[in-house]
């Protein structure tokens, strides 16, 4: 489940999860202290102390509950889990307004790839997308950098894999596009 | 009669909305804010036609040079000349009446001026070519002009608009409310609704300022640099820092994720504000102030630094540490949300609410400011980050944003016009416009989101590929009823009725 979770549609649901109660609870709120019965409620402010605490409790726990879950999908973090012991694959681009050199496009579907990239000369990206229209992951690039970006990243599925760039770069910007061909694993 | 006023008086068609009202002896804190909300609204009209703009250019196939020139004026007009003016004008409107101070003097002309020149240059090196998205990507604006694709001139002009704008923002504005908080005599004639600093329909204000000045200077020194390159007063070579564009961007997010964090300080204490004066009991209390002040303190601390989410996919060159770190802050935010909730509501279910457009208009506005942060702190984690960075989420996020707080300020602007102008809005019209606004604002905001998590690119001129012609064509639609919304909201300021009773002694009631 949480495989989902830390994707594009698992953060719109996080942060429907966030929002909708909230909405649900303002709504009632404000309608109810608005139309239905607008006179001063009883309570004095000490007897909104424990529901003060609970909800601030509730919102601390759910903050930290989310970002613990998430530190194994963290690609430098998943990385040393994710080769294993196992050798990775180094695969080096460079990213020049509008296109990408890339060192082997063709990869190995298990096997740990490290993408190591720089830009040669303003602002890129390098997002990798599923063939179901899902961004795997993407790199933002700096011209100048000591440093290339870098990431690690195991592909489970054979297929093609657009590569896009999503720093705008200019009048161009979206034809900067390749493709990743990834096959079954010898 | 202030120049301010003159001005006002002779621009057509706007000039008649914000007419000032000379009959109370108020125009010295009324002037100038009515000239800024005036000007504000005239290229909220200019942004939101680039906006409908944007995705019609991709539904009609009409060139990606169309689409990323609209792209540019668009974000650039509703951030900087629309919502932070709007929010200029009416945040020193509010300021003035509450420490009794006149909002006149160098600082608030120099305020309107460099924001609307600056603005208006910029949309010039625009149109002249340059098209580097509302924040610059630097260094693409030197790369595009090294490639051919526009001119020297053209970044040169722009950096000129910018650095103007930056100028109002980062020095005029907060030197400005410093002045009227710190300095000069209270004057007992224009005190309207007296408030001290520890309350926090003030204390956002002197927050607000102090974070735009601080998270400002080092902006102003490498865009000052940089500036005086282009004019070749300084030899490239001592600006070579400068140009380093991490050095750049580093110093731009800075500033640019703590303007937004300072607009939202601003708003949350004019809601603060405001909220009392609607309550069904007359009370005029909120929940807690303590609590208030302690929410707009948390915002502020954890904002600050929270802005190195901006950079974490730059990973090794933006350490972990920092990354984890920005992480951590941006969710810190969302402590501050979670208390400023608690008291908006204790607020009104102890006291009742007295539903006028105004205050509902501020309340959806917030409700759309929590869906923003709850989008913003998701995108602030790394995992996350990793696959919507980029995307149009983050077009969500900003837009949402900028939404979010004009809505807020549009609300508050309900409960000053009658003291600006002596005239009255319609509340039938004011309602019709905050339906409008709700579900158009929604809508779009939601819209944006689904549209990042399926992969959709922003500031991208082809939106045919996997399906995201579809998001295209709903952000259409919202976009329109947006505009729908804002037509009602010029069309209540245009019908506005004369008050009969002098508003002055209204004001101060």
């Amino acid at each position: 489940m949480l495989d989902y979770v830390y994707t594009g549609w698992g953060a719109f649901w996080a942060t429907m999860f966030m929002f909708i109660p909230f909405a649900l609870m303002a709504y009632w709120v404000i309608r109810r202290k608005s139309l239905v019965d607008t006179g001063p409620t009883r309570l004095q402010p000490s007897e909104f102390a424990p529901i003060e605490g609970i909800w601030l409790t509730f919102a601390f726990i759910f903050f930290v509950v989310a970002n613990l879950a998430s530190l194994k999908f963290i690609p430098w973090a998943a990385a040393s889990g994710a080769t294993g012991g196992e050798a990775e694959v180094q695969v080096d681009f460079t990213a020049k307004s509008w296109a990408y050199d890339i060192s082997n496009r063709q990869i190995e579907a298990g096997k740990p790839v490290r993408f190591s990239g720089r830009s040669s000369d303003t602002q890129h990206g390098f997002a990798v997308y599923h063939p179901d229209g899902r961004v795997l992951f993407t790199m933002l690039m700096m011209p100048g950098t000591t440093k290339p970006t870098s990431v690690v990243y195991t592909f489970k599925e054979p297929g093609k894999y657009a590569v896009r760039c999503l720093e705008y770069c200019g009048i161009a910007h979206h034809r900067m596009q390749d493709e990743l061909t990834v096959v079954k694993s010898n | 009669m202030s120049i301010a006023t003159t001005i006002v008086k002779s621009t057509p068609i706007f000039g008649k909305m914000f007419a000032v009202d000379k009959s109370t002896g108020l125009e010295e804190i009324n002037a100038w804010p009515a000239l800024m909300i005036m000007s504000s609204f005239v290229w909220l009209v200019v942004a939101g036609l680039l906006g409908l703009v944007m995705p019609a250019t991709q539904i009609f196939d009409l060139g990606s040079d169309h689409f990323y020139t609209t792209l540019t004026l668009h974000g650039a007009a509703l951030t900087f000349p629309f919502s932070f003016q709007l929010m200029m004008g009416v945040g020193l409107h509010r300021s003035g009446g509450c420490v009794g101070k006149p909002v006149t003097g160098l600082f608030a002309a120099l305020s309107w001026l460099t924001m609307n020149l600056g603005a208006a240059i910029l949309t010039v090196a625009v149109l002249m070519g340059l098209k580097v998205s509302v924040v610059v990507m630097f260094p693409l604006p030197l790369v595009g002009a090294q490639m051919g694709v526009w001119s020297m001139e053209s970044v040169i002009v722009g950096f000129t608009g910018i650095y103007l704008v930056l100028a109002c923002m980062i020095l005029c504005y907060p030197l400005l409310v410093f002045k009227m908080l710190f300095f000069g005599k209270k004057r007992a004639e224009l005190v309207l609704s007296e408030r001290s600093l520890n309350e926090p329909g003030m204390l956002g204000m002197l927050l607000a300022a102090a974070t735009l000045l601080l998270t400002g200077l080092p902006l102003v020194v490498v865009g000052t640099t940089l500036l005086l390159a282009l004019y070749k007063i300084l030899p490239m070579s001592l600006a070579a820092w400068a140009a380093d564009p991490v050095v750049f961007q580093y110093t731009f997010y800075l500033f640019a994720h703590n303007l937004m964090e300072a607009m939202a300080l601003m708003v949350a204490s004019a809601m603060y504000a405001t909220l009392p004066l609607y309550l069904a009991d007359g009370s005029r209390k909120l929940y807690s102030e303590k609590l208030a002040n302690l929410a707009l303190w948390v915002l502020l601390v954890t904002s600050v630094t929270s802005g190195l989410h901006h950079f974490i996919t730059f990973y090794p060159n933006q350490p972990a540490a920092l990354s984890y770190w920005g992480n951590i802050m941006s969710w810190g935010t969302g402590m501050g949300a979670a208390i400023s909730i608690f008291t908006i509501l204790a607020t009104i279910w102890q006291h009742g609410l007295k539903p006028e457009p105004g205050i509902v208009a501020v309340l959806v506005g917030w409700a759309l400011y929590i869906l923003d942060g709850a989008s913003a702190i998701v995108t602030s984690n790394i995992a996350w980050t990793y696959q919507l960075h980029g995307t149009m989420w983050q077009s969500g996020h900003f837009m949402t944003v900028v939404l979010s707080m004009s809505l807020m300020w549009m609300g508050v602007l309900y409960h000053h016009y009658p003291v600006i102008t002596g005239r009255k809005l319609d509340a039938g019209l004011g309602s019709l416009y905050i339906k409008l606004m709700t579900v158009g604002s929604f809508g779009a905001a939601i819209v944006m989101l689904a549209g990042g998590a399926a992969g959709m690119p922003r500031r991208f001129a082809d939106w045919h590929p996997e399906g995201w012609m579809l998001y295209g064509n709903l952000i259409l639609a919202f976009g329109l009823i947006i505009g729908a919304s804002f037509a009602v909201y010029f069309y209540n300021l245009m019908k506005s009725r004369e008050i009969s009773a002098p508003m002055g002694e209204l004001a101060r009631a």
